[in-house]
């Protein structure tokens, strides 16, 4: 997944010599938090729904005025993104810096724009329920051929992968997938029986 | 007293030896429900057209259904959730499917005509058939067809849904529907098939806040099950103010289920189906249409259907099970015992998260209110 799948392309930007007020109405009106500074084509800024804040408010110690100008308020030193970066690195860089956007710039030109939200809606697309599944879910050992074998199995029993998901966890590796079968319990059975530690569906607590 | 729904033809919709969603589960329970000494008055319905079922899907997706059944080969019939393992397809499969449709239908017919206000269609319940693909056991949508005619006869429809599955078919079909509210209790999306159901799915445009979901934690007992009805259910319904409810009565979520996780039994059941009845009496002068559904351990859905019958016919619900019966049915039972028609109480040691459980359902359910609230006003 790359920053161009995710980014936002019809960006809106002000001008560095709009006002703080302006702004604000920008920022209101469209729901956003984040608007790149442009100025001759090129990014000079960012300025963010913090900046004005902070700018306005009582308790800084010189505070702007609602028409006070975006350049005294931007940030000037601004983190880009390409729109071929892996959507990771982009994730890497706004949580290093604890900032919450980055444009995206092709050459000298602002492209397109990725914020948190779009890193959560991508988090939602990777987790999220896109067809009618059951849930397994498998703790493998970190070692070639683990997630082959699992996914051999099931399908041997004519079973599709809707989505898979894995992370580390402590030396293995924790897999979540999702299958077009209502049988899971049947499915884990029989991973189970082939050696596989199944830590979703577990046995029901009682005997039936 | 219940106007009942079933024909010899519901036994087509048979989709092999090993597969759970068995015809015999509900002729077992018809046939305790004669053990126990009572004749059964019986509907025999014809099944849907072709037309009526076009009202709820794709016309595409009924001719790939229609080619199948044929034997005609077909290319993607796995990418419209035809031919899977879960849902195999057969010769002959649309009309079988037709038929379970017609029962459905036939029993909308009857309350919409004013002919009957409690109706129990003894089979049924596709609840996860989608307008343009079948999924989990379920080739066309009996209840979403159903329902189409009630509103297309004026009759606004709260659709309960208390199948341990969300009911996901339904809720597609009706999604932007203002005349129909669906309310789906089941274990969570999280843990069990088809994965949705989450409280943020509220419907759309004109159908927003009308579409109902609660999903609950896995090993959810009886207690915590019917608390959270109890907060939910009658008041979206009062809210709403529907002419019918149409109720699919799957039975699995039953603890002895093999397919899920929740712990209801059939002493929940029927007091769930006591307050399904209040409630229809309360707010839809008695009309309520139920289906079956889901429902795996044939010892439990037996019984539980039975209950469900006797319930929905104002008949007492006895002790004992006819030993006969038992004999009868032994091999399918899977050697448990059948004396009683209630399960054991308690049926299992309480478990040691019991209350983190019900806790838990409690915070969901109130989350779904608080989303809820906006539109009750």
């Amino acid at each position: 997944m790359f920053v161009r799948d995710i980014m936002t392309t019809a960006v809106i930007t002000v001008a560095p010599d709009a006002t703080l007020e302006q702004v604000c109405e920008i920022m209101h009106a469209r729901n956003i938090r984040h608007l790149p500074v442009v100025e001759g084509g090129r990014l000079v800024g960012v300025i963010t729904d913090r900046d004005v804040h902070s700018a306005t408010s009582a308790l800084c110690l010189t505070p702007s005025q609602p028409k006070g100008l975006v350049r005294e308020a931007m940030a000037k030193e601004v983190k880009t993104a390409h729109a071929l970066d892996p959507v990771e690195d982009a994730a890497r860089t706004m949580r290093s810096l604890k900032i919450g956007c980055l444009p995206v710039l092709d050459g000298e030109t602002l492209v397109g724009i990725i914020t948190g939200i779009d890193l959560l809606d991508a988090l939602l697309r990777l987790t999220g329920v896109d067809q009618p599944s059951g849930r397994i879910e498998v703790r493998l050992p970190d070692r070639p051929g683990g997630l082959a074998r699992l996914t051999a199995l099931i399908a041997d029993r004519l079973l599709n992968v809707h989505s898979i998901l894995t992370y580390p966890e402590g030396g293995q590796v924790r897999t979540v997938l999702r299958v077009n079968t209502l049988e899971t319990r049947h499915l884990a059975e029989a991973l189970r029986g082939a050696g596989f530690e199944v830590l979703w569906p577990v046995d029901k607590p009682w005997r039936s | 007293m219940a106007e009942l729904i079933y024909g010899p033809s519901y036994r087509a919709y048979d989709l092999g030896p090993e597969h759970p969603f068995s015809p015999e589960r509900q002729e077992m329970a018809l046939d305790l429900v004669a053990a126990l000494g009572h004749t059964v008055q019986r509907i025999e319905p014809e099944p849907a057209t072709r037309e009526e079922i076009l009202t709820v899907h794709d016309e595409g997706y009924v001719r790939a259904v229609e080619a199948l059944s044929a034997g005609e080969p077909l290319d993607d019939a796995a990418a419209l959730g035809l031919g899977t393992p879960d849902t195999p397809v057969f010769p002959g499969i649309d009309l079988a499917v037709r038929s379970l449709v017609g029962g459905t239908l036939t029993g909308a017919r009857l309350v919409s005509e004013g002919r009957a206000t409690r109706v129990l269609q003894f089979g049924g319940g596709l609840h996860h058939a989608h307008p343009a693909s079948a999924s989990g056991f379920c080739v066309y949508n009996d209840l979403a067809v159903a329902i189409k005619h009630l509103t297309a006869n004026g009759l606004w429809v709260s659709y309960i849904d208390i199948d341990v599955h969300h009911g996901d078919g339904v809720q597609a079909a009706f999604y932007k529907d203002d005349k129909v509210q669906t309310i789906s209790l089941h274990e969570s999306g999280q843990y069990l098939f088809p994965g949705t159901g989450a409280i943020h799915e509220l419907g759309d445009g004109m159908g927003r806040g009308l579409k109902i979901n609660l999903p609950l934690e896995p090993f959810t007992d009886a207690q915590s099950y019917l608390e959270v009805f109890e907060m939910l259910v009658p008041r979206a319904v009062e809210a709403f103010g529907p002419h019918v409810l149409v109720v699919q009565a799957g039975a699995d979520a039953h603890f002895d289920d093999p397919l899920a996780d929740l712990a209801l039994t059939t002493q929940a059941y029927e007091k769930l189906y006591r307050r399904i009845l209040d409630l229809a009496d309360q707010f839809t002068e008695g009309r309520v249409l139920v289906t079956l559904g889901g429902g795996y351990s044939l010892h439990a859905a037996a019984r539980v259907w039975t209950i469900l019958y006797l319930v929905m016919n104002d008949l007492p619900v006895p002790g004992a099970i006819p030993k006969a019966w038992a004999a009868k049915w032994a091999e399918r039972l899977g050697g448990k015992t059948a004396a009683t028609l209630h399960d054991a109480d308690p049926p299992y040691e309480r478990l040691p998260n019991r209350d983190e459980i019900a806790q838990r359902n409690q915070v969901v359910a109130k989350r779904l209110i608080d989303a809820l609230m906006p539109y009750w006003f």
